[in-house]
């Protein structure tokens, strides 16, 4: 642990460890300052020239993100002085800037936009013109779409696929304002991370394919959340909108900072996995082909445990979140049932990588694995009742609870999603996290708590 | 006016560039010498002359030299690496080095090396100069042939044309294999770093130099120049002048006399009407600046300029400054490496901002405008390129302003 010393900031008082970036500190304490190439997980690179801070001692102003602290260092990060460098720099910013705000899809929570609303907010000044031209629909390869007018150059996505992804397919071309962001000729961006650049660009210059031009960045909601691609429990903000007359859906995911689990990032595929979660699903309780009310449902349920009492086998899929299983395992002890989940099906060895994808794709596999419940379901088995496990099992009759179609099921009944409830899991590494409520539909699916509060016996 | 030849000894000699006409005149005689100091004591020899790096910024050169670790059992291997990237307009004093007494580069090098501790020195020349490129390899194999270069190994690399490439940081990520852009400035003094290891980056003429410092003393050198800007430096002349080229003076001397002594006085007799001193990279100066002006270091800087790398460029009493200072934008805008914004973009600005005022389109709030635009770009990024540039464009303006005006 290095020493901590004294920084004052705007006549406040700081504690930081000596000899770390004075740019950290302020964004630690939220000291307004503007950055584009920044980032905490990149380093500095000290291109943009936005953080500029005046130090005392120090005849010209300095940037934040290549200062590091010193005892008794007194920064202003306001005033006229250092407000006019930032506005004339943003300025130079501005120049080849297409502000073509109303068609770009960063627009909202874009940082130069930002900027301009801090400490721009002025009549152009400039005279000349000619803006230099770019192109403005580069299909990078990996869902991400570069538009070269609006890019600051601030190399945030050429250091992420050098210093994170070690892939290095970015990088930058020509000199001066002519410079753009591009590929090797006829390569692709081409990684399993690739979409985070779309994140990490500052501005409209990177955007996703998926997401872009679908909604406005301000109507959306957001939620924190736990990806449930794998074991590993990135941590994720989900954005999702009810536009009038339509249902909740969700338009993207995005990474939410956690330095224990997944740091800044996640990856593509589990960016993407809201897809499929919001496609092909069970709306109807179905029963031998026919579609019955929920009241039918219960009957049938009870009847069928009535009847094969104590030759009864339940399967728990491992996504699901701890209080769910809980209710599950209490349900099972009332009508003395077997428990079991297989676990061998998660297994996904080419999915795995050292970065952030698990081998175990299950959300909650650690509870699980915990509960050392059976993982083999017993050879005879009369009733099965399946709480959305996605493997296929032989028996007499079986009553499956399902988020999504299965067209083998006899009896399904229908399963709210993770973003259509809350609770906890546990990853991997051991760590619980909650994972909030996303979605409120227009005709909501039960939990597996609201169905075995009903068809408690 | 003294003629001192101190680098361009040999270069009137036929063959210069070979091994056997070097040899005959006094090549590699100081390596027999070498063995007789150590590393150190070469590095206080160039102290004491206080040789001052050639390349334009005119630093002592042993305060680079000392940074260099200088005890053996550091595991890191060092380098030298030779700066030939020479593309400032206006400067062409390397190339006569190599192109016409390599050897004498090659014995500095050797030289250096002993007294840094490398046991490899890279050249890095400029992507434009494969002829001269050819005979700086061929003196370099003649060198191996001969058994010269057994202590240290010399590799040629080129640059692929990039004006920024002349910054030492940027010099070495180019060399690295990187996109030529400077590195952030280290906090404290330590050398620069080559693939993390330490390395000395100096100018040709600074390394041709050093020979004659080793072969006879500091003060045979400090007998030249003034007291603070001791020596000879490569001076140029090029614009209009009767004999434009490359000339060797000593500090001090008078501009004017250098002119009209060498380059034989203002094209077709005409009056002198402005001076770039040392490569575009410095302050216009007016035709009664230059004056009583004297070529060192102190005498520049005292009235807002820099002697740079000493290559003249001479403009006559036609020339219009607005053109001038517009040919000398579009050269920045095309070399900005357009790794920080104020460069990228303040570059291109002021191109088209003098542009427009050449084209009879512009307005006075645009002469305030590129002033302030140049006041944005001064000491606002990693390296000196826009703090340049925006020095360049108050030169013009301070001194010119009436003719701005008049192309409105």
């Amino acid at each position: 642990m290095s020493e901590m010393v004294e920084v004052i900031v705007d006549d406040q008082t700081f504690h930081a460890e000596k000899g770390s970036l004075l740019i950290d500190l302020l964004i630690k304490e939220k000291v307004k300052v503007p950055y584009f190439c920044y980032h905490e997980a990149l380093g500095a690179d000290g291109n943009c020239r936005m953080c500029m801070v005046e130090i005392e001692g120090q005849k010209r102003p300095q940037i934040a993100c290549d200062t590091f602290i010193k005892e008794g260092m007194e920064v202003r990060s306001k005033g006229e002085n250092i407000e006019k460098v930032r506005t004339n720099i943003l300025e130079l910013e501005l120049i080849n800037h297409p502000v073509d705000c109303p068609t770009c899809d960063q627009a909202g929570e874009c940082s130069l936009q930002n900027f301009y609303m801090d400490y721009g907010l002025h009549d152009t000044k400039i005279t000349i013109p000619e803006k230099e031209k770019g192109l403005k629909k580069v299909d990078l390869g990996s869902n991400v779409i570069l538009d070269q007018e609006r890019c600051v150059l601030c190399a945030r996505c050429t250091r992420f696929t050098d210093k994170i992804t070690g892939t290095h397919e970015l990088g930058i071309i020509g000199r001066g304002d002519h410079a753009k962001v591009s590929t090797m000729p006829g390569k692709k961006l081409d990684n399993p991370y690739a979409m985070n650049v779309v994140d990490l660009c500052p501005v409209g210059a990177l955007t996703s394919k998926d997401f872009r031009f679908s909604q406005r960045v301000w109507f959306l909601k957001t939620v924190e959340s736990v990806c449930h691609g794998c074991a590993k429990g990135c941590n994720i903000y989900i954005d999702h909108n009810k536009i009038k007359y339509q249902d909740d859906v969700i338009y993207r995911y995005r990474p939410r900072r956690n330095d224990e689990v997944n740091g800044f990032f996640i990856c593509d595929e589990g960016r993407l996995s809201y897809k499929g979660l919001q496609e092909n699903r069970q709306h109807e309780i179905v029963l031998d082909n026919e579609v019955i009310s929920e009241d039918e449902a219960i009957e049938a349920l009870k009847d069928l445990v009535k009847k094969y009492k104590s030759n009864i086998t339940v399967i728990i899929d491992a996504n699901l979140y701890t209080e769910d299983i809980e209710a599950i395992l209490n349900f099972s002890k009332e009508i003395e049932a077997n428990v079991c989940a297989p676990l061998d099906i998660y297994r996904d060895e080419d999915f795995k990588d050292d970065m952030l994808k698990s081998a175990q794709r299950a959300a909650n596999y650690k509870t699980i694995e915990n509960l050392s419940l059976e993982t083999k379901i017993p050879e005879k088995c009369e009733l099965l009742i399946n709480f959305n496990h996605p493997g296929k099992f032989e028996a007499e009759r079986s009553i499956d609870f399902r988020t999504h179609q299965d067209p083998d099921a006899a009896f399904i009944l229908p399963l709210a999603s993770y973003v259509e409830s809350s609770g906890h899991i546990t990853n991997e590494e051991g760590i619980t996290q909650h994972c909030q409520k996303a979605l409120s539909k227009n005709d909501p699916l039960p939990t597996v708590i609201e169905w075995l509060e009903k068809v408690s016996v | 006016m003294r003629e001192c030849k101190i680098v361009s000894r040999k270069f009137d000699l036929k063959n210069s560039f070979t091994l056997t006409v070097s040899q005959a005149h006094g090549g590699y005689k100081t390596l027999k010498k070498l063995k007789e100091y150590s590393p150190v004591e070469i590095i206080h020899i160039i102290k004491d002359a206080n040789l001052r790096g050639k390349g334009g910024g005119g630093a002592p050169v042993a305060g680079k030299w000392e940074l260099m670790p200088q005890d053996q059992e550091h595991d890191k291997p060092s380098f030298l690496a030779v700066n030939c990237d020479e593309s400032e307009p206006g400067t062409f004093k390397d190339r006569q080095i190599i192109s016409k007494d390599p050897h004498l580069l090659i014995e500095g090098i050797l030289i250096t090396c002993y007294a840094i501790g490398a046991k490899h020195a890279y050249i890095y020349i400029r992507g434009e100069y494969h002829q001269y490129q050819k005979i700086l390899q061929a003196a370099i194999d003649e060198a191996y042939e001969a058994g010269l270069l057994d202590a240290c190994d010399i590799t040629i690399h080129r640059g692929a044309g990039a004006y920024i490439c002349g910054e030492k940081s940027a010099l070495l990520e180019s060399m690295e294999g990187k996109r030529g852009h400077p590195r952030l400035k280290p906090k404290q003094k330590e050398p620069e770093w080559y693939f993390g290891h330490p390395t000395l980056v100096n100018n040709v003429e600074t390394i041709s130099t050093v020979p004659f410092i080793v072969e006879n003393g500091a003060d045979a050198y400090r007998a030249y120049g003034t007291e603070q800007s001791p020596g000879t430096l490569l001076f140029a002349m090029s614009g209009h002048v009767e004999k434009p080229g490359v000339y060797e003076a000593e500090f001090g001397t008078s501009m004017m006399e250098y002119i009209n002594h060498y380059g034989g006085g203002i094209k077709n007799g005409k009056r002198l009407k402005a001076l770039i001193p040392g490569g575009v990279s410095c302050g216009v100066l007016t035709a009664e600046e230059v004056e009583n002006l004297t070529l060192d270091y102190e005498a520049l800087r005292s009235i807002g300029s820099s002697l740079g790398t000493g290559g003249m460029i001479i403009m006559d009493e036609d020339t219009c400054m607005v053109s001038v200072l517009k040919n000398i934008l579009e050269f920045y805008h095309e070399e900005s490496c357009g790794q920080c914004t104020p460069c990228r973009e303040g570059t291109g600005w002021v191109d088209k901002l003098v542009g427009k005022i050449l084209d009879k389109r512009g307005s006075k709030e645009d002469i305030d405008k590129l002033l302030e635009v140049a006041d944005t770009m001064n000491g606002k990024t990693i390296c000196v390129f826009a703090p340049s540039v925006s020095k360049v464009i108050v030169s013009f303006i301070e001194r010119f302003r009436d003719e701005f005006e008049e192309a409105l």
